[in-house]
């Protein structure tokens, strides 16, 4: 009898389960009417709403230029006055200014850490009164053109961390630079030339390599790669006919092999293979594009005078400026730009007025040409290094010789055009130059803004690699609405 | 206590609420509500009021239920029941509803995020009560606990719902301001939103009705035009006759200047603001964006000034069809959407070459999309400005560098929202420019290398003051340096005459140069010109010349001349590990080291260098020069000694020559130098010996003590 119970009740509770389970898959799959691809696998949210190729909404800036200063220069010698370490010249950085942060292995050992305020004199330019060092006068003369922020901060304290997150928002290697990011995302717009092109230069202060990881697709389709122009007889390698072949022989043996990749195109139907024929079309377009950007002979005298007689001497940041501006101006999408030689860890009032003397005259002139040609609306310049510099001496200390070491806590870069507020300066540092007490912006606001301008939503630029969806700001970066007109 | 049917159904429904409430909450982000629905949702905030009143009833009475008056009364007990019941389930629908208008556009952001999780929180704790209540162990505290949770999540929920409804500080907003919010740039009136805050802030504590200091008011524009007692304010479009400008710029310590010491004083923007303002007409209703971009009380202002709202340009055309604009695009013409779901269109059209007056035209049947042209460079005559005018919804024109006139630029006046036109690098017409004025939505002209002449320019920016026109740079005529001569020789080490290959990447630049050490100028030194022969050790110092330029620096270039090369070379004693290059042959392989000492070609030792050369034919030798570096941050010395011994094998060698050069002095430069031995016998030799000596103890000086100096030789040159 009792037995029987005991089933009645496990019954009764068997039962009730069970119906009770019927109806809440019953109130799953009518959620899940509500839902349309829940169960196809195809993702729902940002991927659908990513078209490559075509901004999400209209854009302010169609172009980049990005005139990467490399070895990170001195920001307390350029854009960022501050008297007060001259006066407190050779006294200690207190520990409260310094707070945690941690040192390189360059200067952890260092048993004082005696401040030093610039060699240089610094002025203020323009309307804005913008504070410019003494190095750089032609950058001032263009203050009111440009958005100087002072405020930037970074993860890294190493170059190449630090610069590889600058260029793929990741401090490894292997992700996409920018310039892929946004040929992905843009495309080119000039079909004979790349989306995305890099030039190298080098000053004489002490350096830091750049390799082409930074310039890297890294998942994305190769296209995206960013193309080297050198300096020397061949700009672009691999680009020229062998010796022996003519354009009508090039032309015919890309004719012949378009229908053999077409023959297999139609067999395997792998879309790499369509990539590869548009490719070498592209390649045979650019042989006699290219030829006639490198060519600055036509250049008329002001515009040499304005960039500086270096502008002639191929390899030389002037020369790469003019040729950034010719390769923006025919469409490319991106120009990568990097100097070597800023990496004053000694030496910095000598070595850094050499790099300065590079690349003053033709960063100012680049963006004055660019405007004048009414192009600076839509283009964007960026100026800037991977970190900023201690306000503390690197080894011995003597008023015209220090040196200074890497600082990821604030330093300062400018932009300019694209949409970007010109004449401002943006955010601001203590009294030390050490630490950001106004508008900090971190690398990724800095990716998320440049995307906005191009009339991309950084959030919704993804790429699925191995599994995720990757975007140039990771999971973080909000623009930076301050610096915006 | 025996359930009804209904009441069983009723419980069902209950628990299958509850899960489509939690589905919803985990998979929300995927859920799109058919328009059918969206009713349904949005009777939310009408519905809600019912669950509150009931479950609020239920809880009132859970709390008293374990009274011991109440707890054998049925009716309170059963009464209690059903109110839950009913509670719980119109708080689940009720709940869901709202689910539903969330997924509506509008509704984001932490206030509904809030509201939507109290909510659900209620409805679960509801029916958590609702499912335990009558369970053994549910006791008076659990009761009233629970009660009050449930109380106070509805208050919550429904305080956000306000939020949500009614917007933020709805009850609270008469009685209290928050801080006052940045106005946006393209809303902005200078005086209101830029010149007024800075009297607020400043001055209105001392010159406002209640308190007239000065029998001054700042509080309006009548006011402000009155003045106070000492007169007039500020007389318009003259800063410097204005007492409001005078008062203060005066001196900190003066009585009268303004505001009063120990008050908060204005900023240098803020004094410059006034000052613009008023030599700006003090003008009570100028927009700020009616202000040309460059103008300085604008970018001033800005800063005081949101940015412009994110208004994205509205299109009132319709997208054409994108077959078309595929059949259109192909290389050298490239038409690309604006942005998504953008009907506008920009072309862009490249190559010179392959460019034709039809590229034009064939656009046609896009024309009205078109918003933004891009011509640089390609040979656009003005006949094809009518084609262009008929793109009527173009908002950027660049014609930069074309072979248009603009004679006939009238034509273009058909462009109605045309903004920005870039005309950089042509060759303009003087008078046809000027119909410039008929393009009423223009913005920015870029006019930089046309040839108009300043004044032209000067007058158009007079005619149309809301045009920036942009002159771009203009050389100054002050000189500037050159930069240096290039040299073009790879070999600096020559056995045979070689030409000298001197460049410069500036047309018409002179090098001048000299072979005697002395710097050039640009009038006696000699005039650079292809087929220089060089033949011998020779120094060349070279400068660039130009009219109009300044020289530039001095290039120096070094020949060295080494006839003979040995047939062989080994070291005797050996060089540094480190510093050993290539091996001995690294000493004649005719490549320079350069300045750093550690880039392989330097051979570099802290004892005695002995090289031992042979030659196959004996050689007529009178000089051997060795090619040494000085850096003495670095320990490296010119060697103290050198000897060369020399015979016809090498048990035949005898002493030919020493060479002791002057004693190190303290800061002697970095050098690099060749040292050259004269053999005292001349003769034919077949086998060499050099000995190269660093010196033994570091000079007192040094830093580092007691230890060699360092020799370093990157070639050897024999003549």
């Amino acid at each position: 009898m009792e037995k029987d119970f005991l089933e009645h009740r496990l019954n009764v509770n068997r039962r009730r389960f069970l119906s009770r389970l019927s109806l809440g898959l019953g109130s799953m799959a009518l959620g899940s009417l509500l839902i349309p691809d829940l169960f196809s696998g195809i993702g729902s949210d940002s991927e659908a709403d990513f078209v490559p190729g075509i901004p999400n909404f209209a854009p302010k800036a169609k172009r980049v230029i990005y005139l990467f200063q490399d070895g990170a220069p001195s920001q307390l010698e350029s854009f960022d006055y501050k008297p007060k370490l001259r006066e407190m010249m050779g006294q200690e950085l207190p520990p409260s200014v310094r707070g945690n942060q941690i040192l390189t292995g360059m200067t952890a050992q260092q048993k004082s850490f005696p401040l030093i305020g610039s060699f240089y004199d610094f002025k203020q330019y323009g309307e804005s009164k913008a504070w410019v060092s003494d190095l750089f006068p032609h950058i001032g003369k263009i203050a009111d053109d440009i958005c100087i922020i002072r405020s930037m901060f970074t993860e890294a304290i190493n170059h190449d961390p630090a610069l590889t997150f600058f260029q793929t928002g990741a401090q490894q290697g292997n992700r996409p630079s920018m310039g892929s990011w946004v040929s992905y995302g843009l495309g080119s717009e000039n079909k004979n030339l790349p989306a995305f092109t890099v030039l190298l230069s080098k000053g004489k202060g002490n350096g830091q390599g750049v390799y082409s990881k930074l310039w890297s697709n890294g998942f994305l389709d190769s296209i995206h790669q960013g193309v080297q122009f050198s300096s020397g007889e061949n700009p672009v390698l691999y680009l020229n006919d062998q010796d022996g072949i003519d354009r009508r022989d090039r032309r015919k043996m890309l004719d012949k092999l378009a229908e053999l990749n077409d023959v297999s195109y139609k067999e395997f139907g792998d879309p790499e293979i369509s990539t590869k024929i548009q490719q070498y079309e592209m390649a045979y377009r650019m042989q006699s594009a290219v030829p006639e950007i490198m060519d600055v002979s036509k250049e008329p005298d002001d515009i040499v005078k304005m960039y500086g007689p270096d502008c002639l001497v191929p390899g030389t940041y002037a020369a790469n400026c003019l040729l950034a501006r010719k390769l923006s101006e025919n469409g490319v999408r991106f120009v990568q730009l990097y100097h070597q030689g800023w990496d004053q860890h000694s030496n910095l009032p000598q070595e850094m007025a050499g790099q300065a003397k590079d690349v003053d005259q033709a960063s100012a002139a680049l963006v004055t040409d660019l405007k004048q040609r009414g192009l600076l609306d839509e283009t964007l310049v960026i100026w800037g290094g991977e970190f900023g510099r201690t306000n503390y001496s690197q080894g011995k200390l003597e008023k015209a010789n220090y040196g200074r070491d890497h600082h990821p806590r604030c330093f300062s870069i400018w932009m300019a055009g694209g949409g970007i507020k010109p004449g401002l300066v943006y955010g601001e540092s203590d009294e030390f130059g050490y630490n950001i007490i106004k508008d900090p912006v971190h690398v990724h606001d800095f990716h998320a803004t440049i995307l906005n301008q191009l009339g991309i939503d950084h959030k919704k630029l993804t790429f699925k690699s191995q599994g995720r969806r990757y975007r140039l700001t990771d999971v973080a970066g909000n623009v930076v609405k301050g610096i915006l007109v | 206590m025996i359930k009804t049917r209904y009441q069983g159904f009723a419980e069902n429904l209950l628990f299958a609420l509850n899960i489509f409430i939690i589905f919803f909450l985990l998979f929300g982000d995927g859920i799109v509500i058919p328009q059918w629905l969206q009713p349904a949702g949005r009777m939310h905030p009408l519905i809600i009021h019912f669950p509150i009143v009931v479950l609020i009833m239920a809880m009132v009475l859970e709390f008293f239920r374990f009274k011991e008056r109440f707890s054998t009364e049925k009716l309170y007990q059963e009464f209690t029941t059903y109110l839950w019941l009913t509670g719980a389930l119109f708080a689940a629908i009720t709940a869901i509803m709202g689910l539903f208008l969330s997924k509506e556009q509008g509704y984001d952001g932490d206030t509904v995020q809030w509201h939507k999780w109290f909510g659900v929180t209620v409805v679960f704790i509801s029916t958590l009560i609702y499912w335990c209540r009558s369970k053994g162990w549910y006791s008076q505290k659990i009761a009233r606990s629970g009660a009050v949770a449930a109380v106070l999540c509805l208050v919550v929920a429904g305080h956000y719902g306000a939020d949500i409804t009614h917007g933020e500080n709805f009850i609270l907003a008469p009685v209290w301001h928050p801080e006052k919010k940045l106005v946006p740039i393209d809303k902005a009136l200078v005086f209101r939103d830029v010149v007024e805050p800075i009297f607020e802030n400043k001055c209105n504590s001392c010159h406002n009705p209640n308190k007239t200091k000065g029998g001054l008011r700042l509080t309006d524009e009548k006011a402000l035009l009155k003045g106070g007692k000492d007169g007039k304010l500020f007389v318009a479009g003259q800063p410097q006759l204005s007492l409001l400008l005078q008062r203060i710029h005066m001196p900190d310590g003066e009585k009268k200047h303004m505001p009063p010491s120990g008050k908060p004083q204005l900023t240098a923007d803020e004094m410059n603001l006034l000052y613009l303002w008023i030599k700006e007409n003090a003008d009570f209703k100028k927009r700020v964006i009616d202000l040309p971009a460059s103008d300085s009380l604008r970018v001033i202002a800005a800063n005081y000034l949101k940015p412009a709202e994110e208004t994205e340009e509205q299109y009132d055309f319709a997208a054409a069809d994108d077959k078309l604009i595929k059949k259109l695009n192909n290389n050298y013409r490239v038409i690309y959407p604006l942005a998504q779901n953008s009907p506008a269109l920009g072309v862009n059209i490249y190559n010179k070459k392959t460019y034709q007056p039809k590229m034009l035209e064939e656009l046609s049947s896009i024309k009205k999309q078109v918003v933004s042209l891009d011509l640089n460079k390609m040979p656009v005559k003005d006949a094809e400005l009518k084609t262009i005018a008929g793109f009527e919804n173009l908002r950027i024109l660049n014609l930069n560098f074309t072979d248009v006139t603009g004679a006939n630029l009238k034509v273009l006046s058909s462009l109605k929202y045309l903004r920005t036109l870039s005309l950089a690098g042509t060759k303009l017409d003087p008078q046809g420019i000027k119909a410039i004025s008929d393009l009423k939505s223009l913005t920015k002209v870029a006019l930089w290398d046309t040839g108009l002449p300043e004044n032209e320019i000067a007058g158009l920016q007079k005619s149309n003051p809301k045009i920036d026109f942009i002159k771009g740079f203009k050389d100054d005529g002050k000189p500037i340096k050159l930069n240096d001569p290039q040299v073009k020789n790879t070999a600096f080490v020559i056995t045979k005459p070689v030409p000298l290959e001197l460049v410069h990447p500036i047309k018409g630049v002179e090098i001048r140069y000299t072979t005697d050490g002395t710097d050039p100028d640009s009038v006696k030194s000699m005039l650079y010109k292809p087929g220089v022969i060089i033949s011998q050790n020779t120094n060349i110092k070279a400068k660039a010349y130009k009219p109009g330029w300044y020289g530039s620096d001095v290039l120096q270039v070094n020949f060295y001349k080494s006839t003979y090369t040995p047939d062989s070379i080994s070291f005797i004693v050996g060089p540094n590990e480190k510093y050993s290059g290539d091996g001995a042959k690294t000493l004649i392989d005719k490549d320079l080291g350069g300045n750093n000492f550690g880039n392989g070609k330097w051979i570099g030792s802290q004892k005695d260098l002995v090289v031992y050369l042979q030659f196959k034919q004996p050689v007529d030798l009178h000089t051997v020069t060795l090619n040494c570096m000085r850096n003495m941050g670095s320990q490296i010395f010119l060697p103290v000694g050198i000897e060369v011994w020399g015979g016809k094998d090498a048990a035949h060698l005898k002493l030919l020559s020493t060479v002791k050069p002057p004693a190190p002095q303290k800061n002697d430069p970095f050098l690099v130098k060749g040292m050259e031995c004269k053999l005292a016998v001349s003769g034919k030799l077949s086998s060499l010996k050099i000995i190269a000596k660093p010196i033994q103890n570091l000079p007192v000086w040094d830093p580092v003590k007691k230890q060699p100096g360092w020799v370093f030789v990157d070639e050897i040159f024999l003549n």
